[in-house]
């Protein structure tokens, strides 16, 4: 049924990154003092190991959030389900895959802390299905863990979320997040690094690299190596990150999740419309791309709150498959501000 | 490093295919065609080919001269458009009449709206229409098959009768089905080979140049129409088959009703609009002039794309909203059943009345305030954990009732403050 869904199909890319394991940078690792050094990894408390987590200070890769207080929050109320995110649909972002791939024991033991302190009644690790271009075995389970395959096309990550059965609560944490606090426990290490993807087609050895959170982006493409001198390089993911233009400037901080290096724009040749309606089949909302995109470019954005832009999430599916390579996507954030800067007029 | 760098939008990965190979699998799939018409007919098909693409290819320069635009030779849709409108005609059509049908495709209906991807009709259909009005003669008589033309100058042979001509006069053609599916009978240049279109439209569908919707619906409808309906004497298997193997139905289905620009973008709305199309050509089949009126239904159905389109947005709307719909007449529900408030009223004074009798008990509106203050401290500190949507609704149903016992007044502006940002 995966393929009736709505999405697109993307080619993923990940196959020189995800066969190896970590790379780590050489990098001073800190250290914090715990009031309770001497109690076994098994007997620890919920709450003692949210303190643990506080005071690492782990952050969730995934929404940016402070894993302490997510877990205390999920402790105050009945859990349901918790959630391992590790989907990775985007193109060559795979940095939480290769933590199910090649650290499942530290993967796992964060986990068991996690569940814990959340106390949820079922806890799965959600992993992207449709990866055709390798040649991996995504294991069914790690340590009694199960791994649960999220089928679909691209915007998965979200609908990983959304079919969680109602009436649960649910928690989502990043996979990334569950290792710093494996490490947390068992060594008292403060979360000072982050694993990103470095990856594109200027990169000459592509991996999944552990660098300390501050890193410019241009000594992390060093560390991997440039093949060719790139035209863009991007920050955060292939689908949803952003263009950078002083990669010495630019610091990986604890939501960074890829470094890409590309040597050549997309912005080269440009069609003009000619409407095959393909933005509108590949909308995870099902709006209405294309009249969207001719209301914005024509100036017309009153009428433009029938067409329900609010709902679009910016994953950039349209874009995608746009055959006249339009900006279709940039334009139709364009038209969610200006809907939301009307409502706001309106409101006022 | 850091001057070459570039700005781009959010996907930084874009799909391989793009208008361009679009548009050369449309011309990989004609080319087949023109080889069944260079069988049947000699070389005069590929240079009427040649012709139509070459005229199609200098007009539209012009027109980007005239507008002023910026010339794009990686936009083939001339070179479509002037390989299609030659096989709809005969193979001994004179070439002035070829180059007035591409001269019309592309200055009166490509570049006045906008050129590429902003026509509002079919570029190759209305060239032939409006060539089929002015020269009905040339147009709809067709030399016999496997006759040797020349490619320059007069042919005089026009003896042969289509397929499509027997059925407009309502008598039984005189081929076989399996020449009408090989293309061995008279008729539109590469139009009659149906079965080599086939081929090329399933091309095409599995390229996903086209949307396999709009042929399959279209013949579909017409199908069972003309089976229904038949025009000539004889079971309905007969009708169906010469119906929708004469003429240009097939090669238009497949090249013309197709074509992204003017047809609708929805998958429901290509059906609407492919059904409506096969509808039309049928009513044009039965009460036209014309033995072969394809052409003027797409125009027609052209003209009411915009129309399915706003039908499927509209539709489209009120799907992406249906759970704001539902909340909406959960919460006019809810709002009816709070209505009778003055039972509540009634509550208190009865209560008030007994405290008068009872003067030293508690009062009712102490408790109510106690019982409405507990539940939204609750409430606050679940916010900030993750809990699912029906429980909070749950605690706020119970919080709403015990505010509205209390003060039914500030619950309904909140409501009218839904409601607003709703509409």
């Amino acid at each position: 049924m995966a393929f009736f869904t709505k999405g697109i199909l993307l080619e993923q890319h990940k196959e020189p990154m995800l066969t190896r394991n970590v790379l780590v940078m050489r990098q001073e690792y800190e250290y914090f003092d715990c009031s309770f050094p001497d109690v076994p990894v098994e007997e620890l408390s919920a709450e003692q190991i949210i303190e643990i987590a506080r005071l690492a200070g782990i952050v969730d890769e995934s929404d940016g959030l402070m894993l302490a207080d997510k877990l205390e929050k999920a402790n105050l109320g009945k859990m349901g389900t918790m959630v391992i995110d590790a989907v990775d649909d985007e193109p060559y972002v795979s940095s939480q895959m290769c933590m199910v791939l090649h650290q499942p024991e530290s993967l796992a033991l964060g986990i068991r802390l996690a569940a814990k302190a959340a106390n949820p009644g079922d806890i799965y690790i959600a992993v992207y299905k449709h990866i055709f271009d390798m040649n991996i075995n995504i294991p069914k389970s790690i340590n009694d863990i199960r791994i649960e395959r999220i089928g679909g096309l691209y915007p998965a990550e979200d609908r990983a979320y959304r079919y969680i059965p109602k009436g649960k609560n649910r928690l989502a944490v990043g996979a990334c997040a569950m290792v710093h606090l494996a490490r947390a426990v068992e060594d008292s290490r403060k979360m000072t690094s982050s694993f990103i993807t470095v990856a594109g087609e200027a990169v000459a050895n592509p991996r999944n690299v552990e660098v300390p959170i501050g890193t410019s982006a241009a000594e992390i493409l060093e560390l991997c190596g440039l093949a060719e001198e790139p035209e863009v390089i991007v920050m955060g993911g292939s689908m949803t990150g952003r263009a950078i233009f002083e990669p010495e400037e630019e610091l990986i901080n604890t939501t960074t999740r890829a470094v890409l290096a590309f040597t050549r724009s997309n912005r080269s040749y440009a069609y003009s419309c000619i409407g095959c309606g393909r933005c509108d089949h590949a909308c995870p909302e099902k709006l209405s791309v294309s009249r969207i995109r001719l209301l914005t470019d024509f100036g017309k954005t009153d009428g433009i709150k029938k067409y329900d832009v609010n709902l679009c999430t910016g994953c950039g599916a349209c874009s995608y498959v746009c055959p006249a390579r339009i900006d279709v996507a940039a334009t139709v954030l364009k038209a969610k501000r200006i809907a939301a800067q009307g409502k706001k007029e309106g409101a006022k | 490093m850091r001057e070459k760098l570039m700005f781009q939008n959010a996907p930084h990965v874009r799909q391989r295919e793009s208008v361009l190979t679009i548009m050369t699998d449309v011309i990989i799939a004609l080319i087949p065609l023109y080889v069944m018409s260079f069988f049947y007919y000699g070389a005069r098909a590929i240079a009427l080919g040649l012709c139509g693409v070459i005229s199609c290819m200098v007009f539209s320069l012009a027109g980007t001269l005239i507008s002023k635009e910026s010339l794009n030779l990686r936009d083939l849709t001339p070179v479509i458009t002037g390989l299609i409108i030659p096989l709809l005609m005969p193979a001994d059509i004179p070439y002035h009449v070829v180059l007035a049908a591409c001269a019309v495709a592309i200055l009166v209906v490509k570049f006045p709206f906008g050129g590429t991807g902003n026509n509002l009709f079919n570029p190759a259909a209305v060239g032939f229409a409006s060539v089929a009005l002015c020269w009905p003669d040339l147009v709809f008589k067709y030399p016999a098959v496997l006759s040797s033309l020349s490619v320059f100058g007069e042919n005089a042979e026009k003896a042969a009768t289509s397929p499509a001509y027997s059925l407009a006069i309502g008598a039984v053609p005189e081929y076989d089905v399996l020449d009408l599916l090989l293309g061995s009978v008279p008729g539109p240049m590469g139009a009659t080979n149906i079965l080599v279109i086939i081929a090329c439209g399933v091309f095409l569908i599995v390229r996903k140049a086209v949307n396999w919707r709009t042929p399959v619906f279209f013949l579909l409808t017409y199908g069972a129409l003309s089976a229904l309906f038949p025009r000539i004497e004889g079971s309905g298997f007969d009708a169906l088959c010469y119906e929708l193997f004469s003429g240009m139905i097939v090669f238009g289905a497949f090249f013309m009703l197709s074509e992204p620009v003017t047809s609708p973008k929805r998958d429901f709305g290509k059906l609407l609009y492919s059904m409506a199309a096969g509808i039309i050509v049928f009513l044009f089949g039965h009460f036209g002039g014309f033995e072969d009126g394809f052409v003027y239904a797409i125009i027609i159905m052209n003209v009411f794309t915009p129309v399915f389109d706003t039908v499927c947005e509209n539709a489209l709307h009120l799907y992406r909203n249906k759970e704001k719909l539902k909340e909406s007449i959960e919460s006019d529900i809810k709002k009816a059943a709070q209505k009778p408030a003055p039972a509540v009223v009634r509550k208190h004074k009865k209560a008030e009345n007994e405290d008068k009798a009872a003067a030293d008990a508690p009062t009712v509106d102490e408790i109510s305030v106690k019982a409405s203050k507990e539940p939204l401290s609750e409430e606050n500190s679940f916010e900030k954990g993750e809990i699912s949507s029906e429980e909070t609704e749950k605690i706020q149903e119970e919080n709403e009732e015990a505010i509205a016992d209390k003060e039914p007044a500030p619950q309904e502006e909140h409501e009218k403050e839904k409601e607003a940002a709703l509409q």
